[in-house]
């Protein structure tokens, strides 16, 4: 470095630091403003720092799981020794990124850790990758998401695909098989691992979903399909060029799916026990043991690293309360709401549910997605559904059209009267479920812990 | 009785949960004792459009819009004759783009549409997004506005044909003269996703009643009970009204 980028890069670093000192002070948590602040002055600032890293960098994107992926993947990587520079907090945006390394730097600009594990959205991976030189990326699927922040998704997928071919052509890219819009990125690429879910008693050979990515992303053909797991997820191939799921490396097999007791599976060779519910689930652990083995992890600190790992705040957490449980889970988009709603259904008891529909910028502004949502499950299952958040009236008339009763549907819009409504409903043999959207699920895991003390320790 | 709706390419134009409008077609004339049967009609599929009361047509990304339109033109006339005997059909976003002259790319590459309406698109760089209320021009409904949300970069400019209405908050066809949609004949084109029906049930039932009465001769519809339809509708026209 010239002496003056020297001096520049310091000084981005102490004031950045020392932005974050002040707003730990000043009671915020500071995931945000120190990075931004230190990027104006030294744009590359994180190049220096990442620059350092004895064992370099890995990226995880993709739309969903992405978080529950990387700190399965970040408990991994740390029993198994490394130091890791990782944005823990969800806080994906590049400022956010930013003040992780600044806060895994010395004053005298040294990184004191020896791998950075970055969860990176999709928009942001296109500001990262000229950045940071990743030498593994992981990509975990590609679903509709926010569209009124990013486009359209075959948009945000070429967006992805191209920023990763120009800027990390010699990344090793660890890629899902089973989805057609992530494994068309490795015909682009020299090193590429598949992973992904071999057949098993939950795939099914049809999909009333609505789903991605129908047509080749190559020639236009429509895909045909052998099976699918979720969303488009599944083995497929193209029937008019030579375009298919390719063969995965790293397998799950052996899937078993026990609702409040877990998940097992086995990952190659290895057995894997998750305390969490859903079949996506399996995903991000397959995802994340995919990365680990390729850097040569033995498998047994994989194994005990997933059996150890506790879901994550809002994702199928637990709340004891009285005789029985409140499941606590985040939704998103409709294949993230669906995989829950497979979930509840495979309770067989009756479902008492509280959903909390916001609509601010983070969790979306267009609530249109609902509708994309297989709520007609629930029909004759559901007792009784609470509806709340600014768009309470909006989700229980989806309910309806769903061939819900309107006389089990309650709209109350405030988060709090809503948990009353359910408390005063439940009962011993309910199966029960709060699924808030992401600006709702604070508030709402606050109210819960505040009701009783929940069983993991997350 | 029976009715028959055309819901046009739903494995290519299925944006924004737009399926909730035929959902919303098929329970409300289920209610009142009137069954809807849905055909979804893909790429060349044979259809006569003088078989059908009601069409929908929605959105989708450019790539797929492009793979249907060959396909689309070739039932041009057949479709336009239908609607000139009155067939119903709701285009959304995409669907109502194509029924007009052509899309302009902000390339300034023409696409041609199919002619049918008097209406042509410019694509944009911005992205009209957000929250939109209007308020119906001249129709014969219960209550005078619609709500939903728009998303589009296309800015549609109409020749002469009429808006569906005039927008209170938002932006319209084209975020400049005020106007969003088109009317005409029994043809209704928008850029209102939401979707729309679900919180517009008076306007459901408009393109309910316009087909009873094309297939009977008589357009009353039995009221339904719509508290909760009216709580979602009248919650974001105030909230846009503030």
């Amino acid at each position: 470095m010239h002496l003056g980028s020297k001096l520049r890069f310091i000084l981005a670093l102490w004031l950045g630091k020392i932005v974050f000192i002040l707003s730990r002070m000043a009671g915020k948590q500071g995931t945000t403003l120190p990075g931004s602040i230190a990027m104006k002055l030294c744009p590359d600032l994180i190049a220096h720092l990442a620059g350092q890293l004895a064992h370099g960098t890995i990226i995880v994107t993709g739309t969903n799981g992405k978080t529950t992926t990387s700190n399965m993947l970040a408990s991994i990587l740390r029993k198994a020794g490394y130091r890791l520079t990782f944005n823990q907090a969800g806080s994906n945006l590049i400022t956010g990124i930013t003040t992780v390394f600044l806060n895994s730097s010395n004053w005298l600009g040294r990184i004191q850790t020896d791998l950075a594990l970055l969860e990176v959205d999709e928009a942001t991976i296109v500001k990262i990758a000229p950045l940071i030189k990743a030498h593994t990326v992981l990509v975990t699927n590609f679903f509709r998401d926010q569209l009124d922040r990013y486009g359209e998704l075959d948009k945000t997928v070429g967006m992805v695909r191209d920023s990763i071919a120009r800027h990390l052509p010699e990344a090793t890219m660890i890629l899902n098989a089973d989805d057609p819009l992530v494994a068309q990125m490795g015909k682009r690429m020299k090193n590429v691992v598949y992973y992904g879910v071999a057949s098993n008693k939950y795939s099914s050979f049809t999909s009333e979903q609505a789903r991605e990515a129908k047509f080749c992303s190559f020639c236009g053909g429509e895909y045909e399909y052998q099976l699918y797991h979720y969303g488009q997820l599944g083995i497929y191939a193209c029937p008019n060029c030579d375009f298919k799921r390719p063969e995965p490396q790293i397998l799950a097999t052996d899937i078993n799916l026990k609702g409040i007791d877990g998940i097992e599976f086995k990952l190659g060779d290895t057995n894997i026990e998750l305390k969490h519910q859903g079949f996506y689930n399996v995903y991000n652990a397959l995802a994340a043991g995919a990365v680990a083995i390729n850097l040569q992890v033995d498998p047994r600190v994989i194994s005990q690293a997933l059996a150890e790992f506790a879901p994550q705040a809002g994702r199928m957490e637990q709340f004891a309360y009285a005789n029985s449980q409140i499941t606590l889970s985040l939704v998103k988009n409709p294949t993230g709401f669906n995989e829950v709603i497979r979930a509840m259904v495979q309770t067989d008891r009756a479902l008492g549910l509280l959903i909390a529909i916001n609509d601010n910028a983070a969790d979306g502004r267009d609530i249109s997605w609902l509708w994309d949502v297989d709520f007609e499950k629930l029909v004759g299952q559901a007792e009784w559904v609470v509806c709340s958040g600014s768009r309470a009236e909006d989700m229980a008339v989806r309910l309806k059209y769903a061939g819900l009763q309107s006389s089990i549907l309650i709209i109350e819009k405030d988060l709090s009267g809503a948990l009353e409504e359910v408390l005063e409903r439940m009962q011993a043999e309910h199966a029960v479920y709060v699924l808030p959207t992401y600006t709702a699920l604070f508030p709402i895991r606050d109210l819960l812990s505040k009701v009783r003390s929940h069983v993991y320790a997350s | 009785m029976r009715l028959k709706i055309c819901h046009l390419y739903p494995d290519l134009m299925d944006l924004y949960g737009d399926r909730g409008n035929i959902t919303t077609l098929v329970k409300r004339s289920g209610w009142r004792g009137i069954e809807a049967e849905v055909s979804k009609i893909s790429l060349g599929q044979a259809v006569d459009f003088r078989d059908w009361d009601i069409v929908f047509l929605g959105g989708g990304s450019d790539r797929e819009q492009g793979l249907l339109f060959a396909d689309l033109c070739k039932r041009r006339d057949n479709l336009s004759a239908a609607i000139e005997d009155g067939l119903v059909l709701l285009g959304i976003c995409g669907g109502l783009q194509l029924l007009g002259k052509y899309y302009q790319t902000s390339q300034g590459e023409k696409i041609p549409g199919l002619e049918i309406l008097d209406l042509w698109t410019l694509g944009g760089t911005k992205r009209l997004i957000g929250n939109v209320c209007i308020e119906l021009n001249d129709l014969q409904v219960q209550f005078p506005t619609l709500v939903g949300f728009e998303n589009h970069s296309g800015q549609t400019f109409l020749g002469q044909v009429q808006p569906l209405g005039k927008v209170i908050k938002g932006y319209g066809n084209n975020g400049q003269d005020g106007g969003e949609g088109v009317q005409y004949k029994n043809v209704y084109g928008t850029y209102l996703h939401g979707p729309l029906l679900p919180k517009n049930p008076h306007f459901a039932d408009l393109l309910l009643s316009k087909a009873v009465e094309r297939r009977s001769g008589n357009s009353n519809l039995r009221k339904l009970d719509d508290t909760l339809e009216l709580a979602a509708h009248n919650y974001m026209l105030n909230r846009l009204k503030q």
